[in-house]
């Protein structure tokens, strides 16, 4: 996060933002909050592979469902698995799938939806009506098409995921961009270099990209925000990646039938994704105040 | 007259975007990757078996033309047969929607006094503890995905409290109590990530409204608090709340999907599911053009509701 982008919200004056700690101190508190959550995930996921106690796929850690301990703290499964050293390998998974799907859903959705708003007519159109068509699919039934069209060869595939959450992504950040694409469209930089004979690509990549930064930025926040929780209801419902990969969602299916006897192996997992997702919330939510934005969360 | 032109602009709209929507389902599934009768056979077919399915499925036609007899199908209500049970779609489907509609309509119920209570103790008590631990509240319940809070529902009233069934089986012979006791649970997971985007939003209506001169002048004419808010400011404060409500209803098309398996429950999202697994190809396409319908026809409510809500759009 740079200076620039935090001495942007109108009103504040540029002298405030002297040092870092001052700085850190004018960022809204959900903000704060947000970033410091972010950063434990980030950091977990980094280094967590080195220190988990043991490996994702260790049996015989300790005695099957034998409940929280200190050895234990997130208890052990019907394998003998140890849940916390999964929850901790399975971090880096969950944050890079999320990240890297919203990412490619932001790339692709950005293009279309500058192009579409900046050529207008029937184009603008007929990619509206094809990106409405999209949208009109709930996000889960369309990812979960998506991947059994793509046959059972490649489910399972970490690319699959990833090109899944930007196949349900990119239509609906295009819908945004292009909103922003039109509203600029008719302003005079752009018709100056329209007329200057510049491409269409080259506008929208030195006029037009500029000016959505703010709004493409919260953009890829709140979606990045549920991608985890896509991935994980995929994963739940058996259509995500495979056992015994430490991923979320499905461990929270894989332990949820020994619910009764150690629910510890269901919550450990759920409440590393919840505050994930917590904190990517707050931090959205932050964002966007300082970006002088408003944004809806949780709106699919 | 300008507004029946636009409402009718607005619907054809919407028959377009679903005839998209068919296209796009049906070269997904059937024209994209290769061929559908390996893939519905997987990895034990013959070469026999194959072609047999192949004529079966009328698959040696032209993708297009079966494109539009799966289109007319649809139309006229003709959706085909399973591919594992060979019973039309139809007769499938029936039960199914009508679970879903029942489920959907009870959790509809409970959304309603959970959004209204805790969006008013809110905005009565605004900036104060109870309000900022609402707050705290719905963003974490925001955050909770929809099967984990099942999960943890099922945890706390199975398990703990065990006052409800686990798995919610019923059919035609359960008795209404028995269709209640299993319908509890899951509607109140799809009431509660319901009632979390709306409280949010009726809370900062609320608050607007109340701050207006026309409640100040109510209760200067001396009404009584509780008059004023639920006839004055609460009324005012719901209207842009029923685009949240639409856009719920669309949430629970694919709420459904996972509730439902997680709670066993024999609707329409959790035959969405099994047939996804069998790979049975007719189903899933009739499921799936079900939920695009609802999803449009729900915003196209708010829409048009919007349209005839706000008159600064009548000239539009």
């Amino acid at each position: 996060m740079s200076a620039e982008t935090l001495s942007a919200p109108p009103g504040r004056s540029t002298s405030r933002w002297t040092s870092l700690p001052s700085l850190w101190r004018q960022t809204p508190l959900s903000f704060r909050i947000g970033l410091i959550v972010l950063v434990i995930h980030l950091l977990v996921a980094v280094t967590g592979p080195f220190w988990a106690p043991y490996g994702f796929s260790q049996m015989g850690t300790g005695r099957p469902l034998s409940g929280m301990s200190r050895v234990h703290p997130f208890g052990v499964d019907q394998l003998g698995r140890d849940i916390f050293s999964r929850v901790v390998h399975g971090s880096h998974i969950v944050i890079l799938l999320s990240l890297s799907g919203t990412f490619l859903g932001l790339v692709v959705g950005a293009v279309l939806g500058l192009f579409s708003g900046y050529v207008g007519g029937w184009i603008d159109e007929i990619i509206q009506r094809f990106l409405e068509a999209l949208i009109s699919i709930p996000f889960l039934v369309l990812a979960l098409i998506a991947i059994a069209a793509a046959g059972p060869e490649l489910s399972g595939n970490p690319v699959l995921i990833v090109l899944v959450v930007a196949l349900v992504y990119a239509p609906r950040i295009a819908r945004m961009a292009r909103s922003v694409a039109v509203d600029i469209a008719t302003r005079d930089h752009v018709t100056v270099a329209r007329l200057r004979g510049e491409s269409a690509w080259s506008v929208m990549r030195r006029e037009l990209l500029p000016n959505a930064t703010s709004v493409l930025l919260v953009e890829f926040a709140l979606r990045a925000g549920y991608a985890p929780v896509l991935i994980g209801s995929l994963g739940f419902l058996g259509f995500g990646l495979r056992p015994p990969t430490p991923e979320w969602g499905l461990m929270i299916s894989e332990n949820r039938a020994l619910i009764i006897v150690t629910p510890i192996t269901v919550l450990g997992p759920g409440l590393a994704l919840a505050s994930l997702v917590v904190g990517l919330n707050l931090f959205t939510e932050g964002l966007a105040r300082i970006l002088g934005r408003t944004v809806k969360l949780g709106v699919q | 007259m300008t507004i029946f032109k636009l409402v009718i602009r607005r619907s054809l709209m919407s028959v377009v975007t679903l005839l998209l929507v068919s296209l796009i389902i049906f070269s997904m599934l059937e024209v994209l990757p290769g061929d559908v009768a390996s893939r519905i056979l997987g990895r034990d077919a013959t070469p026999e078996t194959l072609e047999q399915l192949r004529t079966e499925l009328g698959l040696d036609k032209p993708a297009p033309v079966r494109y539009l007899t799966w289109l007319g199908g649809l139309v006229t209500g003709d959706m085909g047969q399973s591919l594992v049970s060979s019973r039309p779609v139809e007769e499938i489907l029936a039960p199914r929607i009508f679970n879903t509609v029942l489920l959907s309509a009870y959790a509809f119920l409970i959304y309603l006094p959970l959004t209204i209570i805790p969006a008013l103790l809110q905005a009565l008590n605004r900036d104060r503890s109870v309000d900022h631990a609402f707050s705290v509240v719905t963003l974490v319940l925001l955050s909770v995905p929809d099967f984990l809070l099942a999960t943890i529902l099922l945890l706390a009233f199975v398990v703990m409290l065990p006052l409800l069934p686990a798995i919610s089986l019923v059919d035609q012979s359960s008795s209404a109590w028995e269709y209640l006791r299993a319908m509890t649970l899951p509607a109140l997971t799809l009431a509660i990530v319901m009632a979390v985007y709306a409280v949010r939003m009726l809370r900062d209506n609320l608050i607007e409204v109340l701050d207006s001169d026309y409640i100040r002048m109510a209760e200067l004419k001396g009404l009584s608090r509780r008059r004023v808010l639920l006839r004055h400011a609460l009324p005012n404060a719901l209207v842009p709340t029923l685009n949240v409500t639409a856009l719920n209803l669309a949430y629970l098309v694919g709420g459904v999907v996972v509730v439902e398996k997680v709670f066993s429950y024999p609707g329409f999202g959790s035959l969405l599911v099994d047939s996804l697994q069998l790979r049975d190809l007719p189903v899933i396409e009739a499921t799936v053009m079900i939920s695009a319908f609802v999803y449009v026809v729900a915003n196209l409510i708010a829409d048009v509701a919007a349209i005839l809500l706000n008159p600064r759009l009548r000239t539009g």
